[in-house]
C-alpha cells in the first residue's frame, strides 16, 4: 500500500505520519497516534461519538480522511484537561451526573465547547444548546444531565470559553 | 440504621470513573488491543432460511495477510446457549436468519479481512422462510428446529417444537369470574423489535498462553456467563478461561449473552495470534441481541365500579432464529400481566417462538415494556368504557401492603399508591386542560430486584484506602460508585479513598452480573458483609495492642476510635502490611421469597425479589395534521427504597425513559421477507436530545429490607412504563388508542383518518 507524508497537529503538538490514503482522521488518532478518547460507534457520522476540534470546530472524525487534514489543527478530548486538572466544561460534566458509561462523552463535550466558542459573545440559552447537541447519540442519560452540565458551564465560565490547551 | 448518618451513602457525590471518562482516559473493550493483534470478521448469511451446501475457504486463505479462516468444520461440533443449548457458532447444515455467521477471519488488518469475507465461497439452497410467530404456532408449521429434542436446556423450560419455552401462572376459577363480571374487554397489541443501542460496539480481544490458557478482554455485562459459554463452545474447563473486563459503553441487557467473544477466541487460536473483533453497526441491527416483538393477548373482567375481577392473558415473545433470552423473557412478562393489581382469577401464559429472523436477547426490564403497554393500555379503555377516572381506577385495584402476589408470594414495602398519587400530582391530574390534541396519561408498574449472589473481596491498604474487588461490571449506571459509597459509609472513609478494581474472573469473586437491577443492591450488600468482617478484624488488632475491650470500638473518620484513642486505619494497615494486609470477603445472597408452586409452570424466575413500584406520566400534544407527538413534561415517581445516589438514580430513571419513549414513538427494527431495512443509526431511530422532554424524577424512598439502608433495584423500570404512558396519553389527546409500537406519527395520522387502527 502506498503510504502518503502528513504533517498535522494534534493538542498543540506536531506530528510527522506517513499514512494510507484512505484512512480516516478518526483512525489516525486512534491508531497511529494512540490518543483513543476519540471514539469509534457507527463511523458513518450518524452518533457523533467521534467527534473532535478541527481548526476549532467540531467535526465528524470518523468520515474525514486524514490527508484532508494537512496542516490543520486539531483538538481531541485529550486536549481539554486531565483527570488531574479537568478542563471546566468536563468539570460541570462530571459534577452534574452527566457521565454514565462515558462513550460518547468526549465526542459530546467536544461538540458542546466547538458550539459555546462559536458563540462566546454570549451565554447560549438551554434550548439552543440542546440543539447544538442532537446529533450526538447518548443512550445512558437521556440528555438531561449532559444539558444541565453545558448550561451550568456556559453560565459559570463565559471566561473560560477560550480555546483548549494541549496537556 | 446507617452507622456514619449519611456521611457518604445518600449523598449526590461524583461517581468514581467521572474524571477519567470525561478526559477521554477511559478505556472500553474496544479501546484495548494487544500487541501484534490481528483482527476479526464474521461471513454472515443472505438468506433468512437455507441449506447450507458447500463452503470454502481456500481462495480467502491465499490471500496475502489472511491468517485464518474458520467455519463449522474448524470448531468444536457444540450447542451453547442460555436457557437452551440450541446455537452453534457457525451454521452447520441449515442457515436461520440473514445474518447468520457462516465463517470467521482474522487478518493483519480490518481491510484484509473484509475483503478475505469476500472470497470465501458459499453455496446456499434456499428453503421456506417462516416470519410470523403466530404461523409457527399454527399445526403442521414447518419446525425451524426439527432437533429440538436433541438440545439440552434448563429442567424448568417447557418446549414443543417451534414453542422455545412455554411458562404459566394461573389460580381460581378465570371462566366463572368472567361469567360473573359487569363487562369482559378484550385486546390485542403487538410491539418491535428494539436495539438496546448502546453507544460502545461489542468488542472482544482474545489470546491464548503457552499453557492453554485463554485470556479474552471482553465488554459483556456477565463475564462469568462468558467465561462458561465460552467453555461450552470450546469445550475447555471454565478456569482455563480467564475473561477480564477492561470497560463497558453501555449494555442496557444486549450485552448479556456472549458477543463476539467466541469468534475472537477461536480465531485467535486458529492464528496462534491475538485476536481483536469489533461489531459494525450493521451487525448490531441485524446480528445482536434485541430485544423480542411481541404480541400480547388481553382479557379482562371487571365489576360495575371497575375492579378487576379475571384476567386471562397471553403473551407471544418472537426469539428469532435460537433461543437467546426468550423462555425466561417471555416468563418474566407473566408477573408484568399481572400487573399491580389485586386480581382474584388469573390464568397466563407466555410462548416463546423461533422465526427465521436474528435470535433476541434481553434489553432492559426484558418483557417489562411489552406487557405493560397492554395492561396499562387496556386499563385506561376499562376506565373510559366505565366513566371512571384512569387514576381511579387504578387506585381501586392496586395491591396493597401483605397482599399475596401472582405467584402466591406475600408482597412487602407496597408503595404503588404512593407512587401513583405523586405523579400524578406532579403532572397536574387532577387540573386536566380540555385542549383539542393535548392530553395527559399515566401508567404503573412493579417489577423484581433480581437476586443470585455476589462476593467482594476488600482490602485495606497502607495508604487507608480500600481495595473493591468483585466479579460486577460497570455499564455506566453507576452502580459500582453505589457500591463503593455503601462500603465507604460502613468503613467511615471517603468515597474518594476506595479504589474499584477491573473485573478478572481468574481473581475476583463470582458475581451473578450485572443485570436485572441488581448490581448497587447486591454488590452493595456484599460490602456491607464485608466491611463487618474488616470491622471486626480492625477492632480484634486494636484490642490485642492496645489492651482495649473491643466491644466499645466504632470506626470514625478513617480512624478507629477506642475509648480516647483514635488509630488512623492508614496506621493500623501499615503495621499489618507485612503479614499480607487485612483483607476482608463478603457475600450475599437475595433469596427468593416462599411462593405457591400451585400457581406457577415452567416458570424460571417463579417470584420477584424485592420488587419496586412505580408510576408514570406524561402530558402531551398530538399535531392533528401530521400525527406528530411532542411530549411537554414527563414525570416518574419511582419508589428505590433507598436512594444511595440521588444524582445516578435520577440519571438510570431519564436515560430509562429516553429508551422507553424511543420504543414508544420511534424504535424499530423493521424487517422485510427476513431482511433489517434499517440496520443503520439514522433509519433506525434512537432519541437526540431534540427528542428529550424534561423529565422530572420524583424518589420515592419506602425502604426494603433486603436492601442496602433498604434500597430497591432502580436500573431497570424507568422503561417500562413509558410506551403505556404515551400511549395512554395520545389517547386522551386524540381519543385515539394505537395498539401497536411503535406509535409513530404514521399510525396516529392514520387511525385519526379511521383508515388503520394500526
Amino acid at each position: 500500500m502506498t503510504h502518503i507524508p502528513l504533517t498535522l497537529t494534534v493538542n498543540g503538538r506536531p506530528y510527522d505520519l506517513l499514512i494510507e490514503p484512505h484512512w480516516t482522521l478518526l483512525h489516525v488518532l486512534r491508531a497511529e497516534i494512540g490518543l483513543p478518547g476519540s471514539k469509534a460507534n457507527c463511523l458513518e457520522a450518524e452518533c457523533g461519538a467521534c467527534t473532535v476540534l478541527l481548526d476549532g470546530k467540531a467535526v465528524n472524525s470518523c468520515i474525514l480522511l486524514a490527508a484532508l487534514c494537512r496542516g490543520r489543527s486539531i483538538i481531541t478530548i485529550e486536549g481539554l484537561g486531565d483527570p488531574e486538572h479537568l478542563h471546566p466544561l468536563q468539570a460541570a460534566f462530571v459534577k452534574h451526573g452527566a457521565v454514565q458509561c462515558g462513550y460518547c462523552i468526549p465526542g459530546m463535550i467536544l461538540t458542546a465547547k466547538s458550539f459555546l466558542d462559536e458563540h462566546s459573545e454570549r451565554t447560549p440559552s438551554r434550548e439552543e444548546i440542546r440543539e447544538a447537541i442532537s446529533g450526538t447519540l447518548c443512550r445512558c442519560t437521556g440528555y438531561q444531565k449532559i444539558i444541565d452540565a453545558i448550561v451550568a458551564f456556559a453560565a459559570a465560565h463565559p471566561e473560560e470559553q477560550g480555546p483548549a490547551h494541549a496537556p | 440504621m446507617r452507622p456514619n448518618q449519611n456521611v457518604v451513602a445518600g449523598q449526590r457525590l461524583p461517581r468514581l470513573d467521572g474524571a477519567v471518562k470525561a478526559t477521554g482516559r477511559f478505556v472500553y473493550g474496544a479501546d484495548f488491543a494487544l500487541p501484534g493483534t490481528l483482527y476479526g470478521k464474521v461471513l454472515r448469511s443472505t438468506l433468512p432460511h437455507a441449506r447450507l451446501k458447500r463452503i470454502c475457504a481456500s481462495r480467502a486463505l491465499a490471500l496475502p495477510g489472511v491468517r485464518a479462516v474458520i467455519a463449522s468444520a474448524d470448531v468444536p461440533a457444540a450447542r451453547y446457549g442460555n436457557a437452551i443449548k440450541d446455537q452453534t457458532v457457525f451454521a452447520t447444515d441449515i442457515v436461520r436468519f440473514i445474518g447468520h455467521p457462516l465463517a470467521a477471519v482474522a487478518a493483519d488488518t480490518l481491510e484484509i479481512a473484509e475483503h478475505a469475507l469476500a472470497a470465501i465461497e458459499v453455496e446456499l439452497e434456499p428453503l421456506p422462510p417462516l416470519y410470523d410467530p403466530e404461523a409457527a404456532l399454527a399445526p403442521g408449521a414447518l419446525l425451524l428446529h426439527p432437533g429440538w429434542q436433541s438440545y439440552t436446556a434448563l429442567p424448568v423450560i417447557a418446549r414443543d417444537g417451534n414453542v422455545a419455552g412455554r411458562s404459566r401462572m394461573r389460580h381460581g376459577d378465570v371462566d366463572a369470574a368472567f361469567a360473573e363480571a359487569y363487562r369482559v374487554y378484550e385486546h390485542r397489541f403487538t410491539t418491535a423489535l428494539q436495539h438496546a443501542g448502546y453507544t460502545e460496539p461489542r468488542a472482544a480481544s482474545a489470546t491464548w498462553d503457552s499453557t492453554g490458557v485463554l485470556t479474552v478482554w471482553s465488554n459483556g455485562q456477565l463475564p462469568f456467563e462468558v467465561q462458561a459459554t465460552l467453555s461450552d463452545i470450546l469445550q475447555l474447563q471454565p478456569s482455563r478461561i480467564r475473561v477480564v473486563v477492561p470497560g463497558v459503553g453501555g449494555g442496557f441487557g444486549g450485552k448479556l449473552r456472549i458477543g463476539v467473544e467466541h469468534f475472537a477466541a477461536l480465531l485467535a487460536r486458529a492464528s496462534g495470534r491475538p485476536v481483536k473483533m469489533v461489531t459494525t453497526s450493521e451487525e448490531e441491527l441485524t446480528a445482536a441481541h434485541p430485544r423480542q416483538a411481541a404480541i400480547i393477548t388481553l382479557k379482562t373482567g371487571v365489576t360495575r365500579d371497575g375492579r378487576i375481577l379475571a384476567r386471562e392473558g397471553r403473551v407471544i415473545v418472537d426469539c428469532g432464529a435460537y433461543s437467546g433470552s426468550g423462555p425466561g423473557v417471555g416468563a418474566v412478562a407473566l408477573q408484568c400481566l399481572y400487573g399491580p393489581y389485586r386480581t382474584p382469577h388469573y390464568r397466563l401464559e407466555s410462548l416463546a417462538v423461533y422465526t427465521n429472523k436474528v435470535p433476541a436477547g434481553s434489553f432492559r426490564a426484558p418483557s417489562g415494556p411489552m406487557a405493560n403497554f397492554a395492561v396499562e393500555s387496556q386499563m385506561d379503555m376499562i376506565a373510559r368504557d366505565l366513566g371512571i377516572d384512569p387514576l381511579e381506577i387504578r387506585l381501586r385495584n392496586v395491591v396493597q401492603e401483605g397482599d399475596l402476589g401472582p405467584a402466591g408470594e406475600v408482597l412487602r414495602d407496597v408503595s404503588i399508591e404512593e407512587c401513583l398519587r405523586r405523579a400524578a400530582d406532579a403532572i397536574g391530574w387532577h387540573d386536566r386542560m380540555t385542549t383539542p390534541g393535548r392530553g395527559k396519561g399515566l401508567a404503573c408498574s412493579w417489577w423484581m430486584t433480581t437476586g443470585g449472589s455476589s462476593g467482594v473481596f476488600i482490602k485495606l491498604n497502607p495508604d487507608g484506602s480500600v481495595g473493591l474487588t468483585s466479579g460486577a461490571v460497570e455499564l455506566g449506571t453507576g452502580a459500582l460508585t453505589g457500591a463503593a459509597q455503601v462500603l465507604a459509609e460502613e468503613l467511615a472513609i471517603d468515597l474518594e479513598d476506595v479504589r474499584i478494581a477491573m473485573v478478572d474472573t481468574q481473581h475476583v469473586p463470582y458475581d451473578y452480573g450485572a443485570q436485572g437491577s441488581r448490581t448497587a443492591f447486591s454488590v452493595g450488600n456484599a460490602c456491607r458483609a464485608a466491611a463487618a468482617n474488616l470491622r471486626a478484624q480492625l477492632f480484634a488488632l486494636v484490642a490485642a495492642r492496645y489492651g482495649l475491650p473491643a466491644e466499645d470500638m466504632r470506626l470514625h473518620q478513617k480512624c478507629v476510635v477506642a475509648g480516647d484513642k483514635r488509630i488512623p486505619l492508614s496506621e493500623i494497615a501499615s503495621q499489618q502490611y507485612t503479614g499480607g494486609g487485612l483483607i476482608a470477603h463478603g457475600t450475599t445472597l437475595n433469596p427468593p421469597s416462599a411462593y405457591d408452586a400451585g400457581r406457577v409452570e415452567n416458570h424460571p424466575l417463579p417470584v420477584w425479589n424485592t420488587p419496586s413500584f412505580h408510576a408514570h406520566a406524561a402530558d402531551l400534544s398530538v399535531d392533528g395534521e401530521t400525527g406528530e407527538v411532542t411530549i411537554h413534561r414527563y414525570v416518574v415517581a419511582q419508589d428505590v427504597g433507598y436512594a444511595i445516589n440521588p444524582t445516578y438514580v435520577e440519571g438510570q430513571i431519564e436515560g430509562g425513559v429516553s429508551q422507553g419513549l424511543g420504543q414508544a414513538l420511534s424504535e424499530e427494527i423493521v424487517y422485510q421477507d427476513g431482511r433489517v431495512l434499517n440496520a443503520n443509526l439514522t433509519d433506525y431511530k434512537m432519541p437526540t436530545s431534540l427528542d428529550m422532554p424534561p423529565v422530572e424524577s420524583i424518589l420515592v424512598e419506602h425502604a426494603s429490607a433486603a436492601g442496602p439502608y433498604g434500597a430497591k433495584g432502580v436500573g431497570e423500570p424507568p422503561c417500562i412504563e413509558p410506551p403505556a404512558t404515551v400511549a395512554n396519553a395520545i389517547a386522551a389527546a386524540t381519543g385515539l388508542w394505537v395498539q401497536s409500537l411503535p406509535i409513530t406519527a404514521e399510525k396516529i395520522l392514520l387511525g385519526l383518518r379511521g383508515e388503520s387502527a394500526a
